[in-house]
């Protein structure tokens, strides 16, 4: 008997290749488009949304039709709202600055639709991320441009071996180039989705508003200042800035300024020039591997942004929420919030959320 | 795979080969305009009388009492928003009420009215699936245009006693319409006998094709039209007349009226055996709205411990179509409103299945299912507790 395979289908290029391609394995494929809540059906104040809006949802069932295979729209709206968007509001609130596809990835797609596979004996689990797997561990997409190792490493380790990421092992071009050859241009061509899929016209201010309130704390008020609690301006609310920002600070310094903290205790936006936005090092909680954890004093290399280059650090403290690394050099922006990912070259050792950078002082490096 | 299982006849029902047969003609030469003076239009026109006199007598109306609407869902706008917007122009009343277990075309209605200035009301429903007479004594009052109670529930098939209720809001002067989408060719429906003064079907419920619906129009009652243009049918419904579909609908409708004695008590006996072995393998598995009088050919079933949406996938794929509460245009599945104006607790509500039988229904399928349906039931449960 054929081997069934769930595959999470947004109805856009990658995921539909994805598709596709299983279906030209030999897999007997199911497709699934997540209904998250960020569509509307019409309804509501929100537009619709490039990811799963309606129209995402009439082209994954177009191509599903196309390939022969059924189509189902699962709603998890409701787990969706409580683990992913309700975090990212939170830690808006907290002065951080969250990465909500991290959470999707851990939570929805990598645990709520994989139980949804169970429910229809699918032992495979697939989607359109560039990434890839080789002996049951993860490894970066073969394109670094498009490299989504980033996003995903908060997975349930034993997911791992259920999973299928088809497109990791070719470029976007490719992705397109082989939508083409299947005939499958109604996508072919479609434009990627920058923006987070709940968060309209990348306005996240709004999204806490619909939730907090627009006189939250967080988007209200508050002082710019140095380190040392100098006042050199006022903002209208934390919650709109990041860690490593220019755009919309107080101007009249000698060197550009950045956004170097963010004190929600007293609502303060801390800047500072780019000396001060250097971290030596990177404090991760939530820790998830997808290896044996390294033992401390291994040399990793170390992701704190998508698509930064990686650097080079040393693992001071592992525990089981937590891991500290020391870097060889200094990283900059280091966000609370953001995710640090582990690597050791191509594999995804694991990752955390970052907690804060840590000033710990480096030890001396073998030579 | 073995022969696949519909078990969804709630939701549409394949045309039936009669009446394809009798609308072959309006796609072919017999394609004139109604309107027209000629004789293709002569010819057209007099398939459309016949069409209305003989869908007429299946419900023991005059010809002049029905109008042809694109779909159920037309028919109960235009009864629900029709008739309020007319009487609250010439006699000022300006509610209108509905019970909250109605389908959506009714209480989408109901809530136009509401944002056209007038009321909008909901009847109190017992947790058997039954409307609340209090409730009904003191929101059908003088003050309410419109009255909208549906015969038999899609998700449920609850009944609802619709002869007295009709005469109930007429005592206070108000006008009585009723759903019979699913209650045609499943109750006893006449006009002469029971007094509501508007009544909607759906033909693709019945064997005709998806496209076509009536609405029943007393004489003398108010109804102001939704759509503007030409005079078809006394200008009540202007756009020229789908002829073949009106031919297909009658013709549906007569067939169904024929047999619906028969067909009711087949589809019962078959309801019974599915609801028992169901329970036998399943205990304590929930049927809703069993205490009720019901049409037979609805069961809405919940198993605690599982999701409609996995085992409706589940049973798809295994070949046996079903549903959950209602679809909306995504195809994602949200809780039932009728389940939870009955009070069925969410996550009761959020695992019910609807299976509804018809005419694919047979003796070999409800065994088959009746052996399925535990057994994926059990997966499932298995799976919420590993």
């Amino acid at each position: 008997m054929r081997e069934r395979v769930l595959v999470a289908m947004s109805g856009g290029v990658d995921s539909s290749v994805a598709a596709a391609l299983l279906v030209r394995q030999g897999y007997d494929v199911v497709g699934a488009t997540m209904r998250l809540g960020c569509h509307t059906d019409g309804e509501g104040d929100l537009p619709d949304r490039p990811c799963c809006s309606l129209d995402s949802v009439n082209d994954a069932r177009r191509i599903c039709e196309q390939l022969g295979v059924p189509h189902y729209v699962l709603n998890l709206e409701s787990a969706f709202s409580r683990d992913v968007v309700r975090d990212f509001v939170d830690e808006y609130a907290r002065g951080r600055t969250p990465i909500p596809c991290v959470r999707c990835n851990t939570f929805t797609k990598f645990r709520d639709l994989v139980r949804r596979a169970d429910a229809i004996e699918a032992q495979w689990i697939a989607t359109g991320h560039y990434a890839r797997l080789d002996g049951g561990e993860l490894r970066r997409g073969l394109d670094p441009n498009k490299d989504q190792s980033y996003f995903l490493w908060g997975i349930d380790r034993r997911v791992l071996s259920r999973m299928l990421l088809p497109v990791g092992g070719q470029t976007k071009a490719e992705t397109r180039v082989v939508a083409h050859e299947l005939g499958l241009e109604l996508i072919a061509e479609k434009a990627e989705s920058q923006d987070i899929c709940f968060v309209p016209d990348g306005d996240h201010a709004k999204v806490i508003a619909r939730h907090l309130g627009a006189d939250a704390p967080s988007l209200s008020r508050g002082p710019f200042m140095r380190p040392d609690g100098t006042v050199v301006g006022e903002h209208d609310g934390f919650a709109r800035f990041t860690v490593g920002q220019r755009r919309g600070l107080p101007g009249g310094f000698r060197e550009p300024m950045f956004v170097v903290e963010i004190r929600p205790e007293s609502r303060a936006v801390v800047i500072g020039p780019r000396s001060e936005l250097l971290g030596r090092g990177v404090i991760a909680r939530e820790v998830n591997w997808l290896v044996d954890a390294p033992a401390a004093g291994s040399d990793v290399e170390i992701q704190v942004r998508h698509r930064a280059r990686p650097a080079r650090g040393t693992l001071l403290r592992v525990s089981a929420d937590e891991v500290e690394i020391a870097l060889d050099e200094p990283v900059a922006a280091i966000t609370p919030g953001q995710s640090l990912v582990m690597y050791d070259g191509e594999r995804v050792l694991g990752g955390g959320v970052i907690e804060r950078a840590s000033s710990r002082v480096l030890p001396v490096r073998a030579a | 795979m073995p022969e696949p299982i519909y078990l969804d006849h709630a939701a549409t029902t394949p045309v039936r080969p009669e009446v394809l047969e009798a609308m072959q003609p309006f796609f072919g030469p017999r394609f004139g305009n109604p309107s027209s003076l000629h004789r293709w239009g002569r010819e057209a026109r007099a398939a459309l009388d016949e069409a209305r006199e003989r869908l007429a007598t299946t419900l023991g109306a005059h010809p002049d009492e029905l109008c042809f609407t694109s779909c159920g869902t037309e028919a109960d706008n235009m009864a629900l928003l029709g008739v309020w917007r007319s009487r609250r122009e010439h006699d000022g009343r300006n509610a209108a009420v509905a019970t909250p277990i109605e389908h959506k075309a009714v209480l989408g209605a109901l809530h136009e009215v509401a944002h056209e200035g007038g009321e909008e009301r909901l009847l109190r429903i017992h947790a058997s699936g039954v409307v609340d007479d209090a409730s009904f004594d003191t929101l059908v009052d003088d003050s309410a245009a419109v009255c909208s109670v549906m015969w038999v529930n899609n998700e449920i098939g609850v009944m609802q006693d619709v002869p007295a209720l009709a005469r109930r809001a007429h005592e206070r002067g108000v006008t009585f319409h009723t759903d019979a989408v699913q209650a045609f060719g499943k109750v006893e429906i006449n006009a002469k006998a029971t007094p509501f003064d508007l009544l909607s079907i759906s033909g693709h419920k019945i064997g005709a094709p998806k496209g076509i619906g009536a609405l029943f129009i007393r004489r003398g009652t108010p109804v102001s039209p939704l759509m503007f243009g030409g005079s078809q049918d006394r200008g009540r419904r202007p756009g020229t007349e789908n002829v073949a579909m009106a031919v297909g609908l009658a013709r549906a409708a007569e067939l169904t009226v024929a047999e619906r004695v028969e067909e009711c008590r087949r589809l019962a006996a078959l309801r019974e055996r599915l609801e028992a072995a169901l329970l036998q393998s399943i205990p304590d598995a929930v049927i809703h709205g069993r205490g009720a009088p019901r049409a037979p050919h609805v069961t809405s079933i919940s198993v605690p411990g599982t999701d409609s949406e996995s085992l409706l996938m589940a049973l798809d794929l295994r070949g046996v179509a079903c549903s959950a509460g209602s679809a909306c245009q995504s195809g994602s599945i949200t809780p039932s409103h009728v389940l939870t104006a009955l009070g069925v607790p969410a996550d009761l509500a959020s695992a019910a299945i609807r299976m509804s039988l018809g005419s694919l229904t047979t003796d070999d399928g409800i065994a088959r299912v009746a052996e399925l349906f535990p057994a994926l039931v059990e997966k499932a449960r298995r799976l919420a507790t590993a």
